[in-house]
Order: structure tokens, then sequence, then C-alpha cells
């Protein structure tokens, strides 16, 4: 007897993990982002006529491109960081540091691009 | 001060699933949530259960989730967590009752980095004993400190999603043996974790390391591991 071992998506976002385990759950919400993404690309090409027209609206609307990028931006600069500590084990010590400086190079480019598509996408473009 | 203490509870006899139940009780800022745990069991609820055995950080035995964070309850004091505590038992092992978990899925994973010295050659000639140095010692001194409380593991993602998964504390066990120069059984672990469901499942979340209560610096072995396993050397 005994209660199963189910660790529900809630229960496991619920650990307090701290700054690494946000940028962990980050990471994967900007995989299945990029996936979407993917997916809806894909889907665009293969069916083409209406519905690949309408598949065309939503990854063209700037709204949908304001969180791709976050995502894409996310994934790829925290996978940077990963990579970079696994090939040098001697820096993980300093992982902490490395998250610091992960959103200190991804906040500003990301502000930036968010401005350009926020503006482009309110002037109509 | 007044402590409310929210404590994770399931009765297999009775219960078909687990509920809270909430106490109030007086205690200092230096109490220990081991002893709030102990005042519940021995004063107002005699049933609660919970494992614990040297109550001084050494065994192991007491690692619970508090506040939402793997800890050892011996070690953790009122005034790092509050006083509204809320205490649960690990994820990713089944419960048996209140905070008690099944620990066999976590022990059937650290057997198999083989955790035992393995060197079948005679001893040196005239001694008595394989000579280490200091600096041979100290490529694994900081592994051997491990209690096997399961807190680094039952902190892990990728262990919530498949305990084949072998986690953090057998990967600290795997390279307290690798990196150790009289052990000659490096090669038969480097084998078991680069399986399926070895070291490639580390993700390296770094919630094993914060969730440590001995500090090792568990992401840094995996790491090390990791390195091992790309480059053959050791």
């Amino acid at each position: 007897m005994g209660l199963k071992r189910n660790v529900s998506l809630g229960t496991g976002l619920r650990y307090k993990g701290g700054g690494p385990m946000l940028v962990f759950v980050l990471h994967r919400i900007g995989g299945l982002g990029m996936a979407t993404f993917v997916t809806i690309h894909i889907l665009s090409s293969f069916f083409g006529g209406d519905i690949g027209q309408f598949a065309n609206q939503i990854y063209e609307n700037w709204v949908f491109q304001i969180f791709i990028f976050f995502f894409v931006l996310f994934h790829a600069i925290n996978g940077l960081r990963i990579t970079i500590l696994d090939l040098w084990p001697k820096l993980i010590p300093y992982q902490r540091e490395a998250i610091w400086v992960e959103w200190a190079v991804f906040l500003p480019i990301y502000a930036l691009a968010a401005f350009v598509i926020l503006r482009t996408g309110l002037a109509g473009g | 001060m007044q402590v409310t203490l929210k404590i994770f509870r399931y009765n297999p006899e009775v219960d078909k699933t687990f509920h809270y139940e909430t106490y109030t009780l007086e205690a200092h800022e230096t109490d220990r949530v081991l002893d709030l745990l102990e005042v519940v069991k021995g004063h107002t609820d005699g049933t609660l259960s919970f494992r614990r055995s040297c109550a001084h950080g050494v065994c192991g035995s007491d690692a619970l989730r508090i506040n939402g964070r793997n800890h050892l309850a011996c070690k953790t004091l009122v005034r790092d967590v509050g006083t509204k505590i809320t205490v649960e038992p690990l994820l990713g092992l089944k419960v048996i009752k209140d905070l008690i978990v099944d620990m066999e899925p976590f022990f059937d994973n650290y057997k198999k980095v083989l955790p035992w010295f393995i060197n079948d050659s005679p001893l040196p000639e005239g001694g008595r004993e394989r000579l280490q140095s200091p600096e041979q010692r100290a490529r694994f001194d900081e592994t051997t400190k491990c209690i096997l409380c399961a807190a680094c593991t039952t902190s892990c993602p990728s262990f919530w999603g498949g305990e084949e998964y072998l986690g953090p504390a057998a990967l600290v066990t795997a390279h307290r043996f690798i990196f150790d120069s009289r052990d000659e059984a490096a090669d038969q672990r480097m084998h078991v974790i680069t399986e399926t469901d070895g070291i490639a499942r580390c993700h390296t979340v770094f919630n094993c390391t914060m969730a440590c209560p001995r500090e090792i610096e568990i992401t840094k072995a995996i790491g090390e591991l990791k390195m091992a396993v790309i480059t053959g050397k050791v």
C-alpha cells in the first residue's frame, strides 16, 4: 500500500529551486514554443491554400513574434550557458554568476528586438 | 514565537489520498523543524510518521520537502524558513505513510554504480596498504561526504520524470570511486553511467547542488563525469 509515485507538472513547477529552476523551466517552455513555431510553419507549407494562409497569419503576427523571439533567444542563450558549464566543469561553482550574466545578455537584446517588433507591428508593418 | 506547521498526512489504512493537517505550536527561532515534528508527534498526534535517527545531519534519514524545497529537518532552523512552515515528503518516491517514502528505487539506482571499492590486484610488495598522494585523495574528497539522504535525487526534474534515471546521488558515488586512484573498476562504472538512464539525463538544473545538506558540488562532480565520458580520461 502507499500513494503512487506521481509528480504532476504542477507539483514539479512548485518546487522552489530558485533562479536555476526558473531558467530550466523557461528553457523547456522555449523548446515547446519553438516546436510550435516550426510545426505551424511546416503545416503552412504542407497545406497551402486557405489553411496555409491561416497558419501564415498566426506566425507572422507581431504578438506571436514577440513570444517566439523570447523563446528562441532565451533557449539559445541558456543552452550556451549550459554547454559552457558542461564543457568546463571548473566553472560550475560560478553557476549563479553565470545565470546573472545570462540575464544581462538576454534582457537588452530581447528588449531591443521586442521594441522593433512592437514598433513595426503598431505601425501596421 | 508561534509557528504554524502544515504537515502532509497520509495513512494507507484509512485514507484514499493525502491531506494536510495544520498545527500551531510555540517555538524558538533556533528550534529545528525536526524539533517541531517531535513536539507534534509527542504531544498532539502520536500517529504522525517520519524518519529520523541521529538528528545531527549525519545519518540523512530526515530529508523532507520544507516550504517547497528539500532540506534535512534536523539542520533547518525555524528562523531560516519562517513561522509558516509546510512539511511534505520527498518528491518522486512512493509515499508509504505521512512523511515516509519508499527509498528502494533510490537505493536500487545507488547499487547500479557498484558503490564499493574494487581492486583485485595484490597489495604493493612490502606494503600493507595502497598509498595515495594528497592530490590523488583531493580528486574525490568532495564526493566522499554524501550521506545518501536522497535530497538531491528527489529534487531533480529528470528523476521526477522517471525513477529509472540513476540520479545525482548515484552519480556522486560513481564519481567517488571512478576518480579514486586505488580503484580498478572505473571502466565498469563508466559503462553504467553512459547507459540511457545515466549521465545523459542530467540537464544541469542545479537543484541537486542547492538541496545537498553536505554542500557537495554535485553538478560539478557530474560535470567532471561528463568530461570523463567524452574524453575517456579519468
